[in-house]
This record gives structure tokens, C-alpha cells and sequence, in this order.
């Protein structure tokens, strides 16, 4: 496998596309901030270089390029297999209630006997992820990697867009589909947040929608702890203050809530994933050191599986939580300086800040939707 | 450097490499903007999370204070409870022991330990059973091994069921022990001790089938005893009754007073047991015993038997200061010979015994069926007496009593007859005793008394009548009554009315036979001492009552004139009556020259056949009309 790591910045054309120019290309997967996406002429541009390749992409919170995070320009990476086919899928992410049928479609449209791994990428908005990744896995099977994540619109939380090999728009989800006993997928997911304060009954909610904590309005709740200044910013302050989720007498399957949008009326807040009641739902924070820490962790994670791969390039797509990047600001890139420290300085990194992660669960191996996390899949050849 | 001033530099520096100020200084500026943000955010998270936490603690700190109380409130809930239980188990008359479900102790009461005389120290909750009783071994209140014992109580509650038994101590006293399974495995376990019910018991079973005062079985034990020996009879076995009665119980017991007669009983019936050995000997009440002798091969056992009994019973027996001698009378029936029931046994045995003393008393006779039919013929006469006085078969007769100085007639005795459609005339003899067995002998003396009362209104007033009183009528307390309405009915005087009686009346129940006595005498009615010289010919009866006139008994006059010694005896009772102011009258006077004797020896009286027999009323009426009649004097 070859791997190329691009940028563009207004045009024309893409920064390091000539190093592929030799070679077929297979894939291209970029990332880049919405109005980018939605108002230039970066994926034309694109098309323009690779005409044959796949090219599959997604607006985001920020993008991860080597051990850079960029705001104005649009990262990508093109891949070119020796022995891999891959396949893409699209579904419609219309609304919340269809996000599992649309999951069930793209696994329908990508199941095989050697599917060996799923990358997919989501509108970030439209979509209960954590349906979506049952819904692909209920076709596919549990024991197919399936990793991605939603994609960001920044802090605002309105439009995202995502592209399948056409210009990138709304409402969509992109998947490809990795074939043969060539590729090696990895993958790593970790946080790194503190759990603090009271554990909380979930005493209301729909699926996503938590509405009470312990009988008190859960907004209420995120509005005391953050300030009046915070509040201002919700939806996206509330990623300050994940959600640990969990069920009583069942620590070790805790998942991370982050929120996608709030309701003042109704004062409930919609997150990422589900909420369901009964379960015990405690507040998280973050310190700089351990969720660079948790980065780490999701590179050791796959180290502990995978070693470096001498026989080609080996590229780590790191999908991040754009609330990490809200909290640590500045100091956002050292936790892309300790996870590529752990995969080693081979690797070739590109990644993104994105609204959700999809990942098999570090401790159950359950693909699942999840939040706030370093997320981490790499992907190589063994030579033939 | 540090890495984010590094990275600072980096991001300021221009594509010529020089560093802008204008640019660093924004990114540092945001950088420290952002750490107090943060260092803000921190904060105020922490201190609401220290916010949430103290009210949480407070939250908790009151439960636990509620709990707390409510805990402790439960508590003496259960103090109080436990008090309460304690006290009840403690004051209840049985021991109480509470075992858990591997046989340990959960609680007794005090009763147990005073019990089973257990030290408080050994019996503490928690102590296996097997030790407790391991302890009772060891201060003898029980006798067993431990475990086993345990191993059978755990067996029984398997069952869910509870269960009782009685335990006989070594010191011998029995308790009752009841043990119930409870809920959720152990049980709890009651002792009672039941000894002195249980000997009042026993007590009560004896008494219910022995006799009070000899202590041998009674009635209905002999009849259980009879009906087993029966039924265990082999071929060629036999057994016999004997039914035993003592002649002079009944005298004894009214002359000497009823604890010397009790004496006599107990003495007695130690003699037949004595000899009786294992033979079977109860007393069926009064003087009556019986004998079932067992293993009878020959009549000769029985024999044997009967005679020892006799001769035991005739030595004289010592009691309270009186020496008394007495005599056996026995009756005897075999099984399976006669019988094979023990109520026609014990029948026969006394229709035996009925024979013997009729014949001589001291004397046994064997059953034999004729005796059955003259019991039978008894049975028939007593039911053609009960029919007798409403149809008019009685009838009376009068005879003649003269004034030997005179010949004038003073007085009749009225004698009864009966004359039955079938059977004939029957004698009083016969009649009477069976009346005065059955008690009709009182309605048949009612109606004597109102025949003679009615009858001596017709004959001349100088003329009485006399009436002879058996004594069972004058335990009657409407005797009086009877006569006063006869005698009024009639309109006689009283004086017109003679009474006899015999010594026998006197012999018992004396005290009120001597109050009627009196009264029918203050009515101005003349009573005589009847037959005097047979029974107990007592100087003393005599003395006891006014008597107006004694007849001397005809054994005595029908020896005259040649036997000496009757007449030494006339001669005596005439100067004894004389002396107390009393008639005399000669009882069966038959001839000529017993008239003149007994007129020489002073009699006033004499009545007999010589003068005249009883005669039918008409007959008298006629006599007595034509006038006295004269006896003709000696040649």
C-alpha cells in the first residue's frame, strides 16, 4: 500500500497529489471545514487529480495532518492497495428515527465473505449514531471492524456534509468497504476525561433525548456547572462537561455521552448517542495531561495488536472529539503529538475533530458510537 | 522552552523565519485567556461539585440519623418483645427449649433448667443439643446417647410434622415432650412434667376397676378377667367360679357397727387371697366375693379350693377388740360345663350359692340346672304377686287368740292366703320372702293393714285384731300414715290393733324402727314381741321397747308338757314378762294337756289349733257373734 498525505489551500490544485501521479489511485479520503467544502473548488480539484479513485470525505471540527491541526486548510490522503478492493456505500441520513435502516442498507451494500474492515463517515447532525452502527453491524456481524466517525461543523453544531465520490452534501452517509486478507485494519479508542461530582440517575429520556437527572431538568444541570459565559455557547459548551454512562452494577461497559443540541423550551439536551433510563449518567471534565494520556492510550491500543508495518505505508486515521479540541485549545496538539509518538514516526497521520466516533468498544469489542474519544484505525498492506 | 511556546514561535514565525511580535503576542495572549477559562471552569466545577456533595452528605447524614433512630426505635421494639417473650417463657409451667436448624441452642426458659436440675452455665445459647444433653447424662436426669437422640429429633422434623412421646426419667418422673418444626429450620421442643397426673391416672384406672375398700378387683374388672380366662380355655380345660358370701356379714355389720363389718371384709378377703394364690378373687360388693379358679382339671380342685376357703373363714377373726366368727357359703359353676358366658358363670355360681345358704348355711353347692329352674319358677311367682293384689287373689284369715282364764276370745292375728288361678294356694312361707325381697311385700302389708282395720270394725269391741309387721314395712316412712288412714277409714279405736313383730325388726336399723315403734304405741296401739325364743332370744331387745305382750314360739310349747327344758323356758319367759308387766301368749297350743300346762305356768294367752285354726272372716264373725266360747277345762 501506498499512502500520500495532501493538503489544499484555496487552490488551485492539491498540495503533494504529484507524489501518486505514477501510480493508480484507489481511495481518496479528505476532510476539510464546511463552508470550505460546500462553496470551493477543493473537491473539483480533487476529482480533477484522481479521476478514478474513490474520493470520500467529510466537514469537520478541524483537521488532523501529520502532527498538525488545521482550521483553513483541507487535508486528505490518497491510497493506492497492492492487493485490497474496496467498495463504497452510501445511505441517507434523512432523519434521527431511520438512522438504523440506513445502517442496515450500507451493510447490505458492503457485506461479502472477505469484507475484512468498514471506514464510514456520517452527516453529523441528522444521525443517532449509535443506531447507525447497529444497524450496520446487525447485517455485517459483530466481528467486522467498523470504524469512522460524524462529521463536525466546527463549535456550531448546524450543517455538516459529507462526499461519496460527488460532491459533498447534507443528510449523507459514506462508507467503504475493505476487501481480501491483505489489509490490516487497527484500531484504538480511548478518553482520558475524569469522572467527578455525584453519580446521577437518568430518571427521563428517549433514546437520545435526556430530559431528567436524579428528577432535575438536565439542562439545568449543564447551565449551573458551566456559567452564565459557558451557557452562552451551548450546545457545543456542554462538551466541557461529557456524559459517563453506564449501568448500575456494570462499570466496565460505561460509554461517553457528548451533546448535539439543546432544547431551552423542553429543556432537554439531544446527545450523540443513547441515554436510556435507569442507567447511571455521571459528569466528566478534562485535564489537559490525561486526555493527551487517553490519545496515547488508543495508539498503545492498536501497538498492542498491530506492529509497525515494514513492507509499506501505514496510515492512521485519527478521529478525535471536537470536544476535546474545545477544552484544550492550544494545547489540542499534544494529544496528536502522544498518540503519534506511540504509533511511531513511520505512520502517516491525517485525521479530523469530529461530532461522534465509531469504534469497536476497547473493553467488549462491540463496535459503538462513541464520544469524546481519540479514536484511532490504521490501515496497511502485508506485502503479497 | 516549553513545548506550547514552542509551538507558539512556530505558528508566529513568518515565511522569512523572523518571528511577528504583533502575531505571537495574539496567540499568547488567547493561550493565557484560555488557561483562565479553564483554570475558571475548574473552579467553579469544583466548588458546585463541592456544593453537591456537601448537600449529598447532608442528605445522607440525615438518612443515616433517621435510619439511625429507626433503628434503634426497632431496637427496644425488640427489647420490650424479647422482655415480654422472656418473661411468659420463663413463668409457663413447661420447659421450653428453642433449637435452630443444626441443633443449637436459640433460648430456654428457667423451668428447663429446674427440670433437668441444668447449671445456667452450661445451658447458653449457642450449646449443641448433644452437650445439653451430654449434661443430663452426666447429672442422671437421662439415660441415652446424645447424638442419636438428636439424629431421631432431626428425623422426626423432617416431616414437617410435630410429634410427642412421654419420657420416663431415671428417677421416675414422666414427662411429656412435645416438639414442633419451625419455619426455616430448628424446632422448638416443650417438657412437662406429668408424673402426678399420670399416677392419679393410674389411680383412677385402679379404682374404676378394683373395690375401695379390700382392694380387689370389682364387678366389672372380674367380668373383663372371666371373659380372657374363657376365652384362653384349652381342650380339656376347665375353670370354676366361686361365689362366696359370709353368713354373718349382715348381723355383724348391724350389731357390732359397720367398721368392725368393714374389718371383717378386709380381713376376709386377705384369708381367700391367701389361699386363692393366682387365682383370680374380687369382691362384688357387700359380703359377696368370687374366686375364678383356673386350671381346673377335676371337681376335686375345686373342692380342695372351696373347703380351705371354708375352714379359713371359720377360724374367729380378731377385730377392733371383738372376736367374730363367720361362716363361708359358696356357690360353684364350672366352664365350659355349666356355662361359657361370664354373666351366666357368675348366675350360675349364684343360684348355687343361693342353694347352699338355703339348705345350711356354711355349706357349697355345685351349679346344677335344676337350680336354674327353680330360679326360673322364683322369677315366675314374683311376677304372679306383682298381679296379685289387683286381681284379688289375696284373701285373710283370722285366728283365734284366747284368754286362758276365761276362754274368752281378746284378739285374732290376721294371716294372709293367696290363692293363685294356677299354681294353687300358696303358702306365705313361700310368698313372703320373695315380697320382701322385691319390696311388694310393702304394698301387700298396706292392704293388710286396711283389710284386718276394716275387718275387727265388725266384730264385737272387745275383740282386737293383730297385725304382724315385717321389717322392711317398718322402714317405711309411711307406715304410720298407713295405719292412722286404716284405722280411721274403719272407725275403730287404735286400741282395737295389735302389732306383732319379730326380733329380727329390731335387729335392724334400730334407732327409727323404735321411733315408729313408739308412735304407732303413743296411738294406743298394743305391740308384742312375736316368736321370742328363736332368734336372738335378747334380754336387751326386750328392755329396749314397752313391749305389751310376748308370744312365746310354739318349739317351746310343743315339748310340753314332757320336755324339761321347755318347760323351764316357759316357765322363765312368763316370769320375766310378768316381772316387766307383760302379756304372755302360747304360741301352737294343739292339745288339751298343753292348755292346762301352760295355764299352770302362767301364761295369760294361748292361740292354736287346739282352739281354733285361721278361718276365712265369715267364719270368725259368726264365732265371735255366738258369743264367747269356753275351753273346756282339763278332766
Amino acid at each position: 500500500m501506498k499512502a500520500t498525505i495532501m493538503s489544499w489551500k484555496g487552490g488551485p490544485g492539491w498540495t503533494g497529489s504529484r507524489a501518486q501521479r505514477d501510480r493508480r489511485t484507489d481511495l481518496v479520503l479528505y476532510f476539510g471545514a464546511t463552508d470550505i467544502l460546500k462553496s470551493s473548488h477543493c473537491y473539483e480539484d480533487l476529482r480533477a487529480a484522481f479521476p478514478t479513485a474513490h474520493l470520500v470525505g467529510c466537514s469537520t471540527g478541524g483537521q488532523i495532518r501529520g502532527d498538525q491541526i488545521l482550521d483553513d486548510e483541507t487535508a486528505a490522503v490518497a491510497l493506492s492497495f497492492e492487493a485490497t478492493r474496496i467498495r463504497i456505500a452510501t445511505g441517507e441520513a434523512s432523519n434521527l428515527i431511520d438512522s438504523r435502516s440506513c445502517g442496515e442498507a450500507i451493510g447490505r451494500q458492503l457485506a461479502d465473505d472477505d469484507l475484512a474492515g468498514i471506514f464510514i463517515l456520517s452527516d453529523g447532525v441528522h444521525i443517532n449514531g449509535s443506531e447507525l452502527v447497529r444497524g450496520v453491524t446487525s447485517v455485517v456481524g459483530p466481528s467486522v471492524p467498523l470504524t469512522g466517525g460524524l462529521a463536525g461543523d466546527g463549535p456550531r453544531f448546524e450543517s455538516t456534509v459529507v462526499g461519496a465520490d460527488g460532491p459533498p452534501r447534507g443528510n449523507l452517509v459514506a462508507a467503504v468497504g475493505f476487501y481480501g486478507a491483505a489489509i490490516r485494519i487497527a484500531h484504538g479508542s480511548a478518553g482520558g476525561w475524569d469522572q467527578f461530582g455525584p453519580r446521577r440517575k437518568i430518571t427521563r429520556s428517549k433514546g437520545n433525548v435526556l430530559f431528567e437527572l436524579d428528577g432535575e431538568p438536565a439542562l439545568d444541570l449543564y447551565e449551573r456547572y458551566l456559567g452564565e459565559e459557558d451557557a452562552r455557547k451551548l450546545p457545543s459548551a456542554a462538551l466541557l462537561f461529557p456524559l459517563l454512562v453506564y449501568e448500575p452494577g456494570q462499570p466496565g461497559n460505561e460509554i461517553v455521552r457528548t451533546v448535539l443540541a439543546i432544547d431551552r423550551q423542553a429543556r432537554s439536551m439531544t446527545f450523540a448517542g443513547d441515554v436510556p433510563e435507569g442507567l447511571v449518567a455521571q459528569l466528566m471534565r478534562g485535564n489537559f495531561d490525561r486526555l493527551a494520556e487517553g490519545a496515547a492510550k488508543a495508539a498503545g491500543q492498536i501497538r498492542a495488536n498491530v506492529p509497525p508495518n515494514p513492507d509499506g505505508d501505514e496510515v492512521a486515521i485519527l478521529v478525535s472529539c471536537i470536544g476535546r479540541r474545545l477544552l484544550m485549545g492550544q494545547n489540542t496538539l499534544d494529544e496528536i503529538e502522544a498518540a503519534g509518538a506511540e504509533l511511531g514516526n513511520a505512520v502517516k497521520q491525517i485525521g479530523f475533530y469530529s461530532y461522534g466516533e465509531i469504534s469497536p468498544h476497547a473493553v467488549s469489542g462491540v463496535c459503538q458510537l462513541h464520544n469524546q474519544t481519540m479514536t484511532i484505525t490504521t490501515l496497511s498492506e502485508t506485502a503479497a | 522552552v516549553h513545548r506550547l511556546f514552542d509551538r507558539q514561535l512556530e505558528k508566529a514565525r513568518k515565511k522569512s523565519g523572523v518571528v511577528d511580535l504583533m502575531t505571537l503576542g495574539d496567540i499568547v495572549s488567547e493561550a493565557y485567556e484560555q488557561a483562565e477559562r479553564d483554570r475558571r471552569r475548574t473552579d467553579r466545577s469544583i466548588s458546585l461539585m463541592i456544593e453537591e456533595l456537601d448537600q449529598l452528605n447532608g442528605q445522607l447524614e440525615q438518612q443515616v440519623t433517621e435510619r439511625t433512630a429507626a433503628l434503634r426505635a426497632r431496637e427496644v421494639d425488640l427489647e420490650t418483645q424479647n422482655a415480654r417473650f422472656s418473661t411468659a417463657a420463663n413463668n409457663m409451667s413447661q420447659a421450653l427449649l428453642l433449637l435452630d436448624g443444626s441443633a443449637r441452642l436459640l433460648m430456654c426458659n428457667t423451668r428447663y433448667l429446674e427440670l433437668y436440675r441444668l447449671s445456667p452455665d452450661v445451658v447458653q445459647p449457642g450449646c449443641s443439643l448433644v452437650d445439653l444433653l451430654a449434661a443430663r447424662v452426666k447429672n442422671g436426669t437421662w439415660i441415652g446417647d446424645p447424638q442419636q437422640y438428636v439424629d431421631m429429633v432431626f428425623a422426626l422434623m423432617q416431616g414437617g410434622k410435630p410429634a410427642s412421646w412421654l419420657a420416663e426419667l431415671p428417677d421416675g418422673r414422666t414427662i411429656s415432650v412435645l416438639v414442633h418444626p419451625l419455619p426455616g429450620g430448628g424446632w422448638v421442643t416443650t417438657h412437662e412434667d406429668i408424673t402426678e397426673r399420670r399416677v392419679a391416672e393410674m389411680r383412677i384406672a385402679h379404682m374404676a376397676r378394683h373395690d375401695g375398700l379390700t382392694g380387689l378387683p370389682n364387678r366389672d374388672y372380674l367380668r373383663e378377667q372371666l371373659a380372657e380366662k374363657v376365652s384362653q380355655l384349652g381342650q380339656g380345660d376347665g375353670l370354676a367360679v366361686l361365689y362366696v358370701d359370709l353368713d354373718q356379714f349382715k348381723s355383724i355389720n348391724d350389731t357390732l357397727g359397720h367398721s368392725v363389718g368393714d374389718e371383717l371384709l378386709k380381713a376376709a378377703a386377705d384369708r381367700i387371697k391367701a389361699i386363692a394364690g393366682e387365682h383370680v378373687v374380687a369382691r362384688l360388693g357387700g359380703d359377696e366375693f368370687v374366686i375364678v379358679q383356673s386350671g381346673v382339671k377335676t371337681r376335686k380342685d375345686t373342692i380342695e379350693l372351696v373347703e380351705r376357703i371354708c375352714d379359713a373363714i371359720r377360724s374367729p377373726f380378731e377385730l377392733c377388740g371383738h372376736v367374730v366368727t363367720a361362716e363361708a357359703s359358696m356357690g360353684v359353676s364350672f366352664a365350659p360345663d355349666d356355662a361359657e358366658e361370664p354373666n351366666d358363670l357368675l348366675k350360675h355360681a349364684d343360684m348355687a350359692l343361693y342353694r347352699a345358704k338355703d339348705e345350711r348355711r356354711g355349706s357349697y353347692r355345685f351349679f346344677e340346672p335344676e337350680m336354674d329352674a327353680r330360679i326360673k319358677a322364683r322369677h315366675l311367682m314374683e311376677q304372679a304377686l306383682r298381679d296379685a293384689i289387683s286381681n284379688g287373689e289375696f284373701e285373710m284369715n283370722y285366728q283365734p287368740i284366747v284368754d286362758l282364764r276365761d276362754g274368752r276370745v281378746t284378739c285374732c292375728e290376721a294371716l294372709i292366703r293367696w290363692n293363685h288361678p294356677t299354681l294353687g294356694r300358696i303358702p306365705p312361707a313361700e310368698f313372703i320372702p320373695i315380697a320382701e325381697a322385691n319390696g311388694l311385700i310393702v304394698a301387700i302389708g298396706d292392704w293388710v293393714i286396711r283389710q284386718a282395720c276394716a275387718e275387727v270394725s265388725m266384730w264385737p269391741p272387745d275383740v282386737k285384731v293383730a297385725i304382724n309387721l315385717s321389717p322392711i314395712q317398718l322402714m317405711n316412712p309411711k307406715l304410720l300414715q298407713v295405719v292412722a288412714v286404716a284405722i280411721a277409714a274403719a272407725g275403730i279405736e287404735p286400741s282395737r290393733l295389735e302389732i306383732e313383730i319379730t326380733e329380727t325388726v329390731l335387729m335392724q336399723n334400730t334407732a327409727s324402727t323404735l321411733s315408729i315403734l313408739r308412735r304407732l304405741h303413743d296411738l294406743g296401739i298394743s305391740i308384742s314381741m312375736d316368736d321370742f325364743g328363736t332368734g336372738y332370744s335378747s334380754l336387751s331387745n326386750l328392755r329396749s321397747f314397752p313391749f305389751d305382750k310376748i308370744k312365746i314360739d310354739r318349739c317351746f310349747i310343743s315339748g310340753l308338757p314332757t320336755e324339761d327344758d321347755s318347760v323351764a323356758i316357759v316357765r322363765a319367759v312368763v316370769g320375766l314378762a310378768r316381772s316387766l308387766r307383760m302379756i304372755t301368749t302360747a304360741e301352737g297350743v294343739e292339745t288339751l294337756e298343753q292348755i292346762e300346762h301352760v295355764r299352770m305356768l302362767g301364761c295369760n294367752e294361748m292361740q292354736g289349733n287346739f282352739f281354733s285354726a285361721a278361718r276365712p272372716p265369715a267364719e270368725v264373725r259368726q264365732m265371735l257373734a255366738s258369743g264367747p266360747r269356753r275351753i273346756a277345762k282339763s278332766a
